[in-house]
Order: structure tokens, then sequence, then C-alpha cells
């Protein structure tokens, strides 16, 4: 498990979906979860980065788990996922300062995506608002972003939630180079109907 | 506040009482609790005092934040001269002697001489007596806490000695009338010396705050912080210091047996989970905290307060003992007569692996909690085999020719985190102040296991004399302050300095207050060096330099002690070890 982990963290960390402190993972394995201590360097995750806890009460890993452990256990309770990833993505993170929701140009986003909820936070890290809010997206939606601080992913797998977090930060660079180009997104859309899925 | 601290000094030989100012310019310096009772210290004593002689004094010292109602600030120091270690010595506690110190309108509490018999001192606004107490002699804490508490109120502060302070144990504790000790060291000894057997104070003023909406304000912002941070929020409240039972142990750090190796897969059988879970009957802490680290525990009918990480594991773990319920007992056991839980252990491990190979006859063994249960009553009352273990493991260790089997530093018995994972933290008992301490020298478990503020490797030994220089600086803020080391946790030194501000119109930096805090470190330095103190003493038991650890996370470490020196030098101003002219100039230190 710590290879696999490593290997996530690492590919997200290579790809510039986190510096070199921040985001989160975890699986669910029965009634427990493994999550990424808090702090830890998702580049170079080892053993003694995971953390295993129990999905409702708190044991002695509460103290060095990731400080948004209660987020991770309140979509484990109330979606099918198996694994969680925690990114802090650039352009989807600023995209998410416009909007109540990210709509992808691109196909690929689109196939994936069709859009992306922004949930907009008080307090945005690790408190009670994105533990009531975040699960109830998530149960109808693969990833949503929380305005200005990234994005929760869910997947059956760390690979799944990997490959679902970079897709939506490729389409938000499309979206943003669009928009630097002085494209509505509305238009480029409309060209052709390519957006149509 | 006013332009002077002021102090109550009382001479118990004399009886003399006199009150004495300090200019707020020298308190500020050193800020108050911990080091302005080093610099007292100083002043009071020279190379040759005895720590036990009556010369030493006893310096109660609040910090500025005393009674303020800030959170996990009402605490205060005690300072004075280790008979366990010879070096200076500060412990502190939270209680409410130091709040109520303040309403009766001292600062601080000096204590010299010794008394022609067992004696209380009685504080309030007007000053001090002293008042007989021979009919306590010999009585557990709990029970001269509540005679006191039903002559003077439950509502004034208190330190007391219980047995083992009285028969000047060289590690006796003084414990407050909430069961919190002021453990490490020996200061019960010093107490006792002086036919001391308890301090009450009451107090009726107020505490002046300097501007309480600027007060108001930061605490606000800090409370927001503290109900936010894991640690303080969620772990401690849930399961008190004990979380740390398997945390130390998933890192390969939870040593058993005497240090001989570290306890490997989950320690169900004596985690701080089933302490929560089968023994735990209420929370408790210090006065005006809002984490409350503190259990209540109960075994067969008898509730006490603890233990606490350390004591569980000083006398369970490291005695080869799992049995919580036993655990329990000991710990009880050693509050109720007033010995320090981590130097009773030490000194017991010690005897026992001395005892396993041959080298004393002892009638300890590694596992056997009646023979400790025994073993800490025969301490207190310094009788049989408990008149040598008294005097500490260096002591016991040296005389039978063989100190190696001694897991301490100058004297003083290790806590529960085998420094072969975590380098920093050997560093840090090398090179703290009091001895072989987690906290005075500077607790760099929350980087290296915690990750506080942010994970480092345990293994890794660059940059760790930095790490270490820096913690024990914040770490001398805090216990100044007399804030807790816990509610450092979650509040920077950003939040103490505009705190201080708020209170007493200082209007310190985080900066300045970091440079106070190195200011103590290297006066308490001097104070060790001139007391014949000298940094060849800045080592560490032999097992941990050159006995790679057999198993778990860390197997094949061992303490990689001069690199780490050699930086933490460097980076202090130390060259040698000692604050060269420069270094004291630079820091208004002669
Ligand atoms: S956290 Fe614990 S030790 Fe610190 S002030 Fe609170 S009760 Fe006392």
């Amino acid at each position: 498990m710590t290879a696999e982990f490593a290997r996530i963290g690492r590919l997200l960390f290579q790809g510039g979906l986190n510096n070199s402190h921040s985001g989160n993972l975890s699986v669910r394995i029965g009634d427990k979860l493994v999550i990424t201590r808090r702090g830890a360097m998702l580049g170079e995750l080892s053993a003694s980065d995971l953390v295993p806890i129990d999905l409702k009460q708190d044991d002695s890993g509460i103290a060095i788990a990731s400080t948004e452990v209660n987020v991770h256990r309140a979509i484990y309770r109330s979606t099918s996922a198996l694994a969680i990833v925690h990114s802090h993505p650039r352009s989807a993170t600023a995209l998410s300062l416009r909007g109540d929701n990210i709509v992808p140009v691109d196909v690929e986003g689109r196939y994936y995506f069709k859009r992306v909820p922004v949930f907009q936070a008080k307090r945005a890290i690790g408190s009670e608002e994105l533990e009531g809010g975040l699960p109830v997206l998530l149960e109808n939606f693969p990833i949503v972003m929380i305005r200005g601080h990234g994005a929760f992913a869910t997947g059956g797998n760390l690979e799944e939630g990997l490959q679902i977090s970079h897709s939506l930060e490729w389409s938000c660079d499309i979206l943003l180079r669009c928009l630097a180009m002085g494209l509505s997104p509305e238009v480029v859309m409309d060209d052709d109907g390519h957006g149509d899925w | 506040m006013s332009p002077h601290w002021r102090a109550l000094d009382i001479d118990l030989s004399t009886g003399r009482i006199f009150n004495t100012e300090f200019p707020e310019s020298r308190v500020r310096l050193f800020l108050g609790g911990r080091g302005l009772g080093a610099a007292i210290l100083r002043d009071l004593t020279g190379p040759g005092t005895e720590p036990l002689g009556s010369d030493t004094p006893l310096i109660f010292a609040t910090g500025p934040l005393t009674g303020a109602g800030v959170p996990s600030g009402d605490r205060f120091s005690l300072s004075t001269l280790s008979p366990l270690t010879g070096t200076v010595l500060d412990t502190n506690s939270g209680g409410r002697l130091g709040r109520s110190l303040k309403r009766a309108g001292w600062d601080l509490l000096i204590i010299r001489g010794a008394a022609q018999s067992l004696s209380i001192l009685k504080v309030d606004n007007s000053g001090g007596e002293l008042l007989p107490a021979g009919e306590m002699r010999g009585e557990r804490v709990s029970t001269v806490l509540g005679k006191l508490g039903r002559t003077y109120g439950k509502s004034c502060g208190m330190a007391v000695i219980g047995p083992a302070g009285e028969r000047v144990v060289r590690y006796a504790s003084i414990m407050t009338e909430r069961m919190r000790a002021m453990g490490r060291g020996g200061a019960g000894a010093v107490m006792g010396s002086k036919n001391l057997k308890a301090i009450v104070v009451m107090g009726s003023g107020e505490v002046k705050v300097h501007d309480r909406g600027r007060l108001k304000v930061v605490l606000e912002e800090s409370n927001r912080w503290l109900r936010a941070h894991p640690v303080t929020s969620k772990a401690l409240p849930a399961l008190g210091t004990p979380m740390l039972v398997n945390i130390c142990t998933r890192a390969g750090i939870f040593p058993m047996a005497n240090f001989r190796r570290v306890a490997v897969g989950e320690s169900k059988a004596y985690s701080g989970e089933l302490l929560a879970r089968e023994f735990t009957v209420g929370r408790s802490g210090c006065t005006g905290c809002y984490i409350r680290c503190g259990r209540i525990t109960e075994v067969d009918g008898v509730r006490g307060e603890g233990p606490e990480y350390e004591s569980l594991w000083a006398l369970g773990p490291n005695l080869d003992i799992t049995d919580l319920k036993a655990i329990i007992r000991a710990a009880h056991l050693c509050n109720e007569l007033g010995l320090d839980t981590i130097s009773t252990g030490g000194t017991l491990s010690c005897a026992m692996e001395l005892g396993s190979l041959d080298i004393r006859r002892s009638s300890l063994n590694f596992g056997d909690s009646e023979a400790v249960l025994k073993a800490i009553g025969l301490i207190a009352a310094r009788e049989g085999e408990g008149d040598e273990l008294a005097e500490g493991s260096r002591t016991l260790s040296r005389k039978a020719g063989a100190e190696e089997y001694s897991m301490q530093v100058k004297g003083l018995e290790l806590p529960g985190y085998d420094p072969r994972g975590v380098q920093g933290q050997g560093l840090a008992y090398a090179t703290s102040s009091r001895g072989g301490c987690h906290l005075r020298g500077g607790y760099l478990i929350a980087r290296e296991v915690l990750g506080i503020p942010k994970k480092v490797s345990g293994r890794e030994v660059l940059g760790k004399g930095g790490h270490v220089a820096r913690a024990q600086d914040f770490g001398a803020v805090a216990d100044s302050l007399s804030s807790c080391r816990f509610a450092t946790f979650a509040l920077t030194q950003e939040y103490w300095s505009r705190m201080v501000s708020a209170v007493t119109g200082w209007e310190m930096s985080g900066e300045d207050m970091m440079r106070a805090g190195e200011r103590i470190i290297n006066l308490e330095r001097i104070l060790n060096v001139e007391r014949g103190i000298e940094p060849e003493q800045d080592t560490l038991p032999r097992r941990f330099l050159s006995e790679p650890l057999g198993e778990g996370a860390c197997a094949g470490e061992v303490v990689r002690l001069d690199d780490m020196l050699e930086e933490y030098y460097a980076r202090r101003g130390w060259p040698g070890g000692v604050p060269d002219r420069e270094k004291r100039e630079e820091l208004g230190l002669s």
C-alpha cells in the first residue's frame, strides 16, 4: 500500500497538482481508512506518512492525521468512494474564484465532467461546513472544487482519483487559455457542437 | 501593569519578610516565570551553593500572562537548584497558585532559609505567615490538600509535598491542589529540606490588564486556532498525552525495559485508547485551560489523576510491565507520595537491569509490578533498598561501577522517547539545561513525530542543531510567560507576543520574544557552567551512541550526536559549548 500511495503522491506533485507539502490522500478499508499524515510531502511518501484511523471514532491517529481527516470520513460515510485525492490544482483553483461551476470546453473534459461544482465555505480547510457540504456533491460528481482552496476527487482506487484530478486541471488550463485569447466559453462550445456528449 | 514586579521574600530561618521590587525593564529582558526565576537565582546563589542547603531559594514566579485569562496560560514557575543534577532547575505547573499570587498583589514568592520545624506558609494580600504543620508529618498529598482545602477554602492556590519530599528523596515532586506535579529535578526535596510541607496562597484583588479590548481580539483569534488544531482540539481532549503510546510505537521510538529495546506492533494492552475506554472516569486540567489534557482514572474503586504519557511509560513498559491496572496504581501512588514518576521509573529500571546482569543485588525484576509498588513506598520512606534508590539512577549505577546502565543525562532520568529514532530529540536531551528532559531540551517530538508545525525526519541529523536551538528558545518563552507547551502547538510566537503586548503594554514582537528566549537559555547555560556543569556533560548514555536499535521503524540507528552538537554550538555562538564574551554582550548578560 505504501508503494501505491508514494506513486500517486509523486505523480500529483510532479504534475504540479500539489506543492511540496499540500494535499492529502486516503483509501477506505472496511470501517477504517488510511490517510496521509498532516503536512506530509506527497512527492516523498513513506510508510511513516500513512496513518490508519477509524472511520467514526477518534483514536490516537487523529493527532497526526491530515487536518482534513473528518472531511474524508464524511465522504466515505455517504458515498461509495474507496479512495480520495485532495489536490491544489492551480488553474482549477483560479477558475473556482469566478463562478459556482467550472464547465470544461475541451472534449475530454466535457466527457468526464460536464460540469464541476464549486463549493463555497467560510472556513475552507477541515471544517464542519466541508464535512456537511462536500459529501452531498460527491454523491453526484466525481470531483468538487472548494472555492480558492482545491479539489476533492473520489474513486474506486487512488489512481482513479489521480486521473480525475489531472483531467480537471488539464481542462481548466485549456479554459484559461481560451479566456486569455478572448474566446468566451460559450462560443467555443457552440462551435460545431463538438462539446455535445 | 506596575513599573515594578513585586516579590514577597521570606526567610524561613529568621522569620523575616521583605517586599522586594524588580524593575520592569529587567523583568522584560527575561519575560517572567522561568526566565526571571533564573536571573534571580543567579543573584541569590553562587557556584558553591548546595541545592539542599538552606541558602538555596525557592523562587515561585508568575508570568506576565498569569491570571489574565489567556488560553492555558495560568501556570506558574518554580526556579531553584536541583538536588538530583546540581543544575539550575525550573519546573512549572498548572494550579491556582500563580493566579492567587497575582491576585494577592505579588508577582513572585521567594523562600529562603529553613524553618525550625515542619511548617505551612500562608500567603495573602498582606504578606506571609508561617504556621506549624507538625500533625501533617508523613501525610500523603491528597490528605494534606483535603485538610488545607477545608481550612482555607477550595479557591486558594496550594503547593504541597508528600512523604518523599519530607524525606528529601532527590526526585521528590511538589504537587498543586489539582494534583498537577512540579515533577522533575527534585524541587520537592528542596522544599522538604526547608521543613516546608505546604504553601497556601489566597488573593482577593484583580489582575491588571493593560488593554482589554486588544486582548479580546487576540483571544478570539487564538481560541479559534486552538479549536481548529487536531492535537489541541481533538487528540489531547479525547485521549490526553497517552495518545502518544501508539504514535510513538508506530514511529519505532517507544522504549521498553530501560531502553533495551523498543515496542513493535500496536500496544493494545497499555494504549491511550484502552486507558480512555476502560479506566478514565473524567477529564481534568490546569486552571483556565480549554484543552484539559489530564485524566481522572479509577482502579478498583480508587480514583486518581493520570497517568500521563510519561508516567504510563516510566512505570509500565519501561519496567516491562504491560498491565495497565498495575501501571495506574503505581502512578497514583507516586502522586500521593510526591515522587516524580519519570525518575522513579528510570531509577527502578536501572536497578532492574543491574540486577538482571548480576552487577548489583536487588529485589526488583523486570515485569514484577508488585515489587514496584513496594519499592515506591520504600523510596518515599527512604527505607531498606529505597534509601539507595532515593538518590536516583546515576548515583545508584555509579556505586555499582556501571553508570552506562543509568538512562539519564546530567543525572536526570530520560522520558519515554528513544532518541535513536528521533535524532533531534537526542540532541535536545544532551543539551537541556536541567538534564535529560524532553521539554527543556526543546520538544523535538513535536516536529519529528507529530509534524508540528511541519514534519521533519527523525533519522536526519543535518539542520537539527538549528531546530533544537529554536525549539529551546521558544520553549523558554512559553515557560517564562507561564503558558502551556501544548497551547504552543496551535499558537505561534506572534500570538503570544500580541497577548503579552495587550496584557502588559510592553509592545514586543515575536522576534523580540524569541530573543528573550535565547537570552534565558544562555543565562541557564552560564549558571550551569559556573556551577561546574561543563559541556562534557552534553552527552547521552553509551547505549544510544553505540548500540543500534534492533527492531522497529528505526532499526539500525544510533544517535549521531557529535555532528549535531557541532552544529548546535555553532548556531548558538557557544565555542566549546560555552557562551563567549561576544555572545554575552550581545544578549546583555554578564
Ligand atoms: S493542556 Fe494540559 S498541561 Fe497544558 S494547561 Fe491544559 S491541562 Fe494543563
